[in-house]
């Protein structure tokens, strides 16, 4: 157990050094300012997604992160009272536009939430398939995708003798790897991820980083994180938010990681990597 | 900042250590006045129960009662002091109305077994009620088309109300479509109708109109109409239940707002859901006047959900009950006895199943 730990960080530290992502955008955000109500959220926000990137979203809590990381698949309309401007383009075309249907967005773009939710009347192996019964997708040899995403998200040899047990019964990380490997079995082009490990001890969330980057070879990924540690680790760009007081939040600076932790231009965002405020 | 050592000699010794409950301690003073507080009035009263000659319950209500209020508030009294008056006057008002409401209910069931005992047997559970008339002896003749009857009746309510109902709660919970505050109201309102006009609407629209006469399917529609709100409402509340998290966690996989709702809020709400129908049946499985007049009654055992009256056991009861033959009465007894034991194997059977392991 504790080999593999050590083998996982070398592992990441050696994929620190490979280059930079391609530069083909995949998603891109033009000047999107959100609502609840009358109550503006968050305002003018740029932002561009390379293709199979890792993008960290890092900034205190209420400064909209999470539901900036919500309007890109097309989840933020479901609450009630929310409204937004502005255009989010995926492979170059507004996912709000009339003709595009919210359900092909959610397919291409898939996330994993903050707190694990498995479905609790289903078992491993259900939950893992359940994305293709629910979105209707048709693949082939479920064994093999079981597997595959399993392994991908780093709980295969754990559960390979208990799929047909309840998803519930599984510790914290353990779920949560579940619902990153049900997310990968519809095949998203982009994965987003809301704070996946902040319900999850030091073990769990080196493995879902692990898993990060092995993903990002394939897929984009966008991670909201409290841990900067972790942005640092994963991210091969970061952007920073912040809200002042009963303001919208805002995009203070965004860049590639090492610049944002290394170099950041805004004292504001400096003080926050430093851990001064926030 | 730095950390004292304890001298270990002044500590206590860790092998003489057992489990106590220091929170549980009292003092000789305290045990003595509740001992006191509680076997004073409860030997005055049983004095006096043996001795004079007032009825019971005003025995209970007008002296014991009140006695024991006075003789808990001066226990608290001498042992917390007047902090104590008031949390001793609310304790035993609280045992007082609980005692009285299981009393009440212990007596209902009491009066039911003592009265109904007699006629339940295997053939009174079986046979039906053709050529049996009021004075034919116990043995004879029993409830078995009744039971079969108010079976066939709950069914087909239940054919019409849990699809509606369920349909209903996922309208309000899931769908949350614009009509909800009007659909809730007309829901709850529903639950307030009185059976019996439940049963005059069917007879009006669909006996006195010719549709149907009296019969099963009739009296199953009369009863869907006072199981709707009760499924609906308690469908509702299970579905409010399951965790947001599960639906966008569904919604983010791809999946339709349909899809979701059959596939994942659906399932994991199952043992609600069945709680709910169960709530309905035992809602309305006892309603007698609904039968009365879309129903009607009958000896034989019928089978057939239209065409012919049908009898159930409400109305087995009702009819059995006023006769001027004992054996006729110890018969509706017997049937009423039968009825309360469906009832509790359905609220025991709710409560079993919503402890189910998935999908609290």
């Amino acid at each position: 157990m504790s080999t593999a730990e050590f083998e996982s960080v070398d592992v990441l530290e050696a994929e620190m050094t490979t280059p930079a992502p391609s530069m083909v955008t995949e998603l891109e955000a033009r000047n999107v300012s959100v609502w609840f109500g009358p109550r503006k959220v968050l305002e003018g926000v740029n932002m561009s997604f390379p293709k199979h990137s890792v993008t960290a979203l890092i900034g205190p809590s209420g400064c909209g992160k999470s539901t900036f990381i919500r309007t890109l698949n097309r989840l933020h309309e479901l609450i009630p009272g929310a409204a937004l401007a502005g255009e989010i383009l995926y492979e170059g075309k507004d996912i709000y536009s009339r003709d595009v249907d919210p359900v092909h967005i959610r397919l291409a773009i898939g996330m994993v939430f903050q707190k694990p939710n498995p479905f609790p009347s289903m078992t491993i192996r259900g939950n893992v398939l359940s994305g293709l019964k629910l979105s209707g997708m048709k693949r082939s040899n479920h064994d093999d995708i079981v597997e595959e995403t399993l392994t991908a998200a780093g709980l295969w040899t754990e559960v390979k003798d208990r799929l047909d047990r309840a998803g519930g019964e599984l510790s914290g990380g353990q779920q949560q790897r579940l619902v990153i490997a049900r997310a990968l079995a519809v095949q998203p082009h982009v994965l987003l991820m809301d704070e996946p490990c902040s319900a999850l001890d030091p073990a769990s969330t080196l493995k879902i980083e692990e898993t990060i980057r092995q993903l990002s070879k394939e897929v984009t990924i966008v991670i909201v994180t409290h841990n900067m540690q972790q942005a640092v680790r994963v991210a091969d760009n970061t952007a920073f938010f912040l809200a002042a007081e009963n303001e919208p939040g805002r995009v203070i600076e965004q860049g590639s990681t090492t610049e944002i932790f290394g170099n950041p231009k805004d004292e504001r965002t400096l003080d926050y990597v430093n851990g001064r405020f926030g | 900042m730095s950390t004292q050592t304890l001298d270990p000699s002044t500590l206590p010794s860790l092998a003489e250590q057992r489990p106590q409950r220091p929170w549980r301690k009292r003092t000789p003073k305290f045990t003595a006045s509740v001992v006191l507080a509680v076997v004073v009035p409860a030997i005055v009263a049983g004095f006096l129960w043996q001795t004079s000659s007032i009825p019971t319950p005003v025995l209970m209500v007008a002296i014991y009662l009140p006695l024991q209020l006075v003789a808990s508030t001066l226990a608290s009294l001498a042992t917390r002091g007047r902090r104590g008056i008031a949390d001793s006057v609310v304790i035993v008002s609280a045992i007082g109305a609980t005692v009285f409401s299981l009393v009440i209910l212990l007596s209902l069931l009491g009066s039911l077994i003592v009265r109904g005992w007699k006629a339940l047997s295997p053939s009174f559970l079986l046979q039906n009620n053709v050529y049996i008339s009021p004075s034919t002896p116990l043995e004879y003749g029993g409830i078995g088309h009744a039971v079969l009857g108010t079976a066939l009746i709950v069914f087909l309510a239940s054919l019409v109300a849990v699809p509606i109902g369920i349909a209903t709660a996922i309208y309000i919970t899931e769908v949350r479509g614009r009509a909800v505050p009007y659909v809730r109201f007309f829901v709850q309102s529903m639950s307030g109708v009185p059976s019996v006009v439940a049963g005059l609407f069917i007879l009006t629209t669909l006996i006195v109109t010719g549709a149907l006469t009296q019969s099963a399917l009739a009296g199953g529609l009369a009863y869907a109409i006072l199981m709707l709100p009760t499924v609906a409402r308690t469908a509702e509340e299970v579905l409010r239940l399951v965790p947001d998290e599960l639906r966008t966690g569904a919604l983010a996989l791809g999946s339709t707002r349909a899809r979701t709702v059959f596939r994942v809020v659906l399932p994991a709400a199952r043992t609600g859901i069945v709680t709910a129908i169960i709530l309905g049946i035992a809602r309305i499985i006892g309603e007698t006047a609904p039968l009365l007049l879309a129903a009607g009654n009958s000896d034989q055992t019928i089978l057939n959900p239209t065409g012919s009256p049908v009898a159930s056991l409400p109305t087995y009861i009702f009819n059995n009950v006023a006769l001027p033959y004992p054996d006729a009465v110890t018969r509706a007894w017997g049937a009423a006895l039968a009825l309360m034991i469906f009832v509790a194997i359905l609220f025991t059977l709710a409560r079993v199943l919503s402890r189910g392991r998935l999908g609290r």
